[in-house]
């Protein structure tokens, strides 16, 4: 066409092609995370038998589940949405009190009560007491002295231990070392200046310990110690702040209802449902699972041990990829010469932690057999092999996650410390490290959260894919709950197949979705500050 | 204070001081430096146990042989079946990753609104942190039911639902890596786009794509090296026989012309090299056999292969990204 008319020069824009593009783009974005959510309902159903249960048992229970939820939401929403986030939080501390009551009982299974007690009073207590003595009197030897202190403590305790033949209740102990510094803590931050006061919930919160100590045998059964667990990591946060919330205002009480709510629905809903429903669902994720350690018998089996595993694992992953991967991350911004061979020395180390972050875990799991088993000699399959093992393979991600973390952190505020007269370290440790904090933990959580997930380098070390008792010290052999579940998904018996395993990638999944939540939430409230 | 003036102290001496900043200069480097003694204990790891493999069994034997069998007597130790493996999952997975994560990146980046943006992108987070045995269980335990519906007879172990599972894994993978490329083309060169009377269908596929191009195609080749080094899935889903599916001779017309059935090699179960490492490592070989020693020479062959492509990855990101 040689002629030009304008009616059909736009004929050449379609929208019809730019429509189609958009819609397959949008279809594609969505494509992973429906394939998941179909995935993630099938092992949920699975997990708890929910295809057991009839449709009248759904109607009842869903009735008994929503009404009081219902009823509660739209209380809130049109009467008090001022209590919105009072109300989520007092009903998020409650689970996560049980959760960390849950690793704190872990930790006390790793050492005794006695180990904490001991070291507790001679070396971390003196320790913090020096350390406010400098601090307060704004003396920049604050921590020298209390590391001084909390290192000669160490040294004695370390030959003071076996001397000591008679030592108090556990229960007794266990009330000093975590009732009466979380009691001093809330008094501290409820009532900074007020004496009087902090000595009132200071006394409240232990003559509480003491009480749930008697309480707790009586009411569910638990032992003593377990009770002062229970109350030191649950009832005692609730307890700060419900009470916090109600000293600021009085009227928000409704919000604290949130837990009580929560808890009403579950139970509203198992009765309704009960009532009305003529077969329920059988869940396989139980508390008997949860607590049980694996059998041969589908309906015994239990996550106990892997459970305790993978608490085990990560609290060693944890401590050696933070403290090495900050450490490395800090001497690569902060530090690190640009130029000469020093800087070629630099660029080698950053080419090398970016190749590292993408070599296959797998090898990773050579590299801890040939190393630390074949080599060092560790034993094959332990606690401390898989922990350092681990520790490596998340290296590379603390450290590049770290390092932009700091490297966000504005160069004028440096400027400012160096024209202050502060030494880099002293920079960085008051000025850059404060700022970069919620950055590197959220980077950390979530290289955690890889960790904790990690199977075949585990497989790799020789670790058992299957314990039946938890491990007692860093060098028992260990399983963890991917390792399990791996192990249940090859069972010759279908019902391991079928329904174990899917309650056993549901734990495996709360555990990791739950971490990615609290790094996506810290990260969020980061942003919000910066 | 008795004495109001004082000699201020010039000396620039800070005695204790500058022990205390060289003890930390000094450790934290030595963290830094950590992370290469890792890669020279992975090498030499590999390297060494390796050496002792092909001081007993030829390289060549290796690297050529079509059949793979450490535990069976004859023993054999050909790496092309546990090779073809990986290829063949790598590249039903890149079948999959590489275009669905594209359009997502594209989507992301360009079309959806601030809102769709900020729940996707954490869904596709969790997508990226779902433990790769958990997908492994499901490939195993839901997808291969799916499969079996499509195509009756699928064996319960079977080479396409791990494709498929890993191929789902590494979309977040390309997604964002080149949904960071696309977002960091400058507005203005959109804006221009828009100013000639572009649609935003040109201005995505003619402006951000081709200025974008260095960091999406790094975004593949990591892709592509996170499912060849994918373990557990293979491990759970595909099956323990390592082979290589026979090339049979279709008659068209007289003609022989060769073809592999792809029934044969994806309904049936397979072996990567990582499943391979797995399934030594969990039996009861002792050190220092022949059989344990091949371990570390897969071991070898892919670390060699991933950092290779994790190399060529950066090279091209960093060679041909558009400075603006």
């Amino acid at each position: 066409m040689s002629e030009h008319n304008p009616d059909t020069a736009f004929a050449g824009v379609s929208r019809l092609r730019g429509r189609i593009f958009g819609s397959l783009a949008k279809a594609a974005s969505w494509l992973g995370v429906v394939v998941l959510a179909w995935l993630l309902f099938m092992v949920v159903v699975d997990a708890f038998g929910l295809t057991a249960a009839s449709t009248d048992w759904y109607l009842g229970a869903l009735v008994g589940f929503g009404a009081p939820l219902a009823t509660y939401s739209a209380y809130l929403y049109w009467k008090r949405p001022d209590l919105r986030w009072i109300a989520v939080r007092a009903t998020v501390i409650p689970p996560a009190g049980l959760i960390f009551a849950g690793a704190i009982f872990v930790l006390f299974l790793v050492f005794e009560p006695f180990f904490w007690f001991l070291y507790y009073t001679i070396a971390v207590l003196p320790a913090v007491a020096v350390y406010g003595h400098f601090a307060t009197r704004d003396d920049t030897r604050a921590p020298l002295a209390a590391g001084f202190v909390g290192v000669v403590g160490l040294v004695i305790g370390y030959f003071v231990e076996p001397l000591i033949l008679i030592m108090p209740l556990p229960w007794i102990m266990l009330v000093w070392v975590l009732v009466v510094p979380a009691g001093a803590l809330i008094a501290y931050r409820q009532a900074p200046e007020d004496r009087q006061q902090q000595v009132t919930i200071l006394g409240t919160g232990v003559a509480g310990g003491v009480l749930a100590s008697y309480l707790g045998p009586a009411l569910i059964g638990v032992t003593p110690d377990t009770a002062v667990i229970l109350y030191a990591a649950t009832l005692l946060p609730v307890a700060w702040y419900n009470g916090a919330v109600l000293a600021n205002d009085r009227s928000a009480w409704p919000g604290l209802l949130g837990p009580v709510v929560a808890l009403g629905a579950i139970g509203g809903g198992i009765v309704l449902g009960g009532l009305v429903g003529t077969t329920g669902p059988e869940p396989v994720l139980d508390w008997q699972f949860l607590t049980s350690a694996p059998s041969t018998l589908p309906a015994n089996a239990g996550l106990f041990p892997a459970i305790v595993g993978s608490v085990f694992i990560i609290a060693i992953v944890a401590i050696v990829s933070f403290v090495v991967g900050v450490g490395a991350a800090i001497y690569l911004e902060e530090y690190a010469p640009q130029t000469g061979v020093g800087g070629t020395i630099t660029r080698i180390i950053r080419v090398n932690i970016a190749n590292l972050a993408g070599v296959p875990s797998v090898v990773y799991g050579l590299l801890g057999l040939g190393l630390f088993v074949n080599l060092i000699g560790m034993g094959l399959g332990i606690v401390l092999v898989a922990g350092l093992t681990l520790s490596l393979l998340i290296l590379p991600i603390v450290i590049i996650s770290a390092q932009e973390a700091i490297r966000s952190v504005p160069e004028e505020v440096r400027e400012a410390s160096y024209g202050m007269g502060a030494t880099r370290w002293q920079t960085i440790r008051e000025v850059v490290l404060p700022r970069a904090v919620p950055g590197v933990l959220t980077g950390t959580i979530l290289a955690l959260s890889r960790a904790i997930g990690e199977t075949a380098p585990l497989l790799m070390i020789g670790a058992a894919t299957t314990v039946f008792r938890p491990p007692t010290g860093f060098a028992s052999q260990v399983s963890a709950m991917p390792l399990q579940v791996f192990y249940w998904s090859f069972h010759q018996k279908s019902a391991f197949r079928e329904l174990i395993a899917p309650a056993g990638v549901v734990t495996l999944l709360v555990v990791m979705l739950s971490m990615n939540v609290l790094a996506i939430y810290l990260r969020n409230r980061y942003e919000q500050q910066a | 204070m008795t004495e109001y003036f004082e000699e201020p102290d010039l000396s620039g001496n800070r005695g204790f001081q500058s022990l205390r900043e060289g003890f930390y200069k000094a450790l934290f480097f030595s963290f830094a430096a950590a992370t290469v003694l890792t890669t020279i204990g992975i090498f030499l790891t590999l390297f060494v146990d390796a050496l002792g493999f092909f001081r007993s069994y030829s390289l060549v034997a290796f690297l050529t042989g079509l059949d793979w069998s450490p535990s069976l007597e004859p023993v054999s130790f050909g790496v092309l079946p546990l090779v073809f493996g990986t290829l063949t999952v790598t590249f039903t997975a890149a079948v999959i990753a590489i275009p669905v994560g594209t359009l997502t990146a594209v989507y992301l980046s360009e079309y959806a609104a601030a809102r769709t943006r900020a729940v996707l992108k954490p869904l596709l987070e969790i997508l990226a942190g779902v433990p790769t045995v958990v997908y492994g269980f499901f490939a195993l335990v839901y997808v291969t039911p799916v499969i079996d519906f499509f195509f009756p007879g699928v064996s319960t172990f079977n080479v396409l639902s791990a494709s498929l599972m890993v191929g789902i894994m590494t979309i977040p993978m390309v997604s964002s890596i080149s949904e960071d490329a696309m977002s960091a083309v400058p507005d203005s060169l959109r804006q221009a786009g828009y100013g000639m009377g572009a649609t935003k269908y040109e201005v995505t596929t003619d402006i951000i794509v081709p200025a974008a191009t260095s960091g999406i195609v790094s975004s593949y080749i990591l892709a592509i090296s996170r499912a060849i080094g994918e373990t557990m899935i293979v491990t759970v889903a595909m099956g323990m026989q390592a082979s290589i599916p026979a090339v049979k001779t279709a008659d068209v017309f007289g003609l022989g012309i060769p073809f592999v059935h792809p029934g044969e090699v994806f309904l049936g179960s397979g072996q990567t090299m990582t499943a391979a490492m797995v399934q030594i490592a969990n039996s009861d070989l002792a050190g220092g056999t022949i059989a344990y020693e091949s371990l570390f020479a897969i071991g070898l062959t892919l670390f060699a292969i991933t950092l290779l492509m994790n190399i060529v990855s950066n090279v091209i990101s960093e060679r041909y990204r558009e400075e603006y």
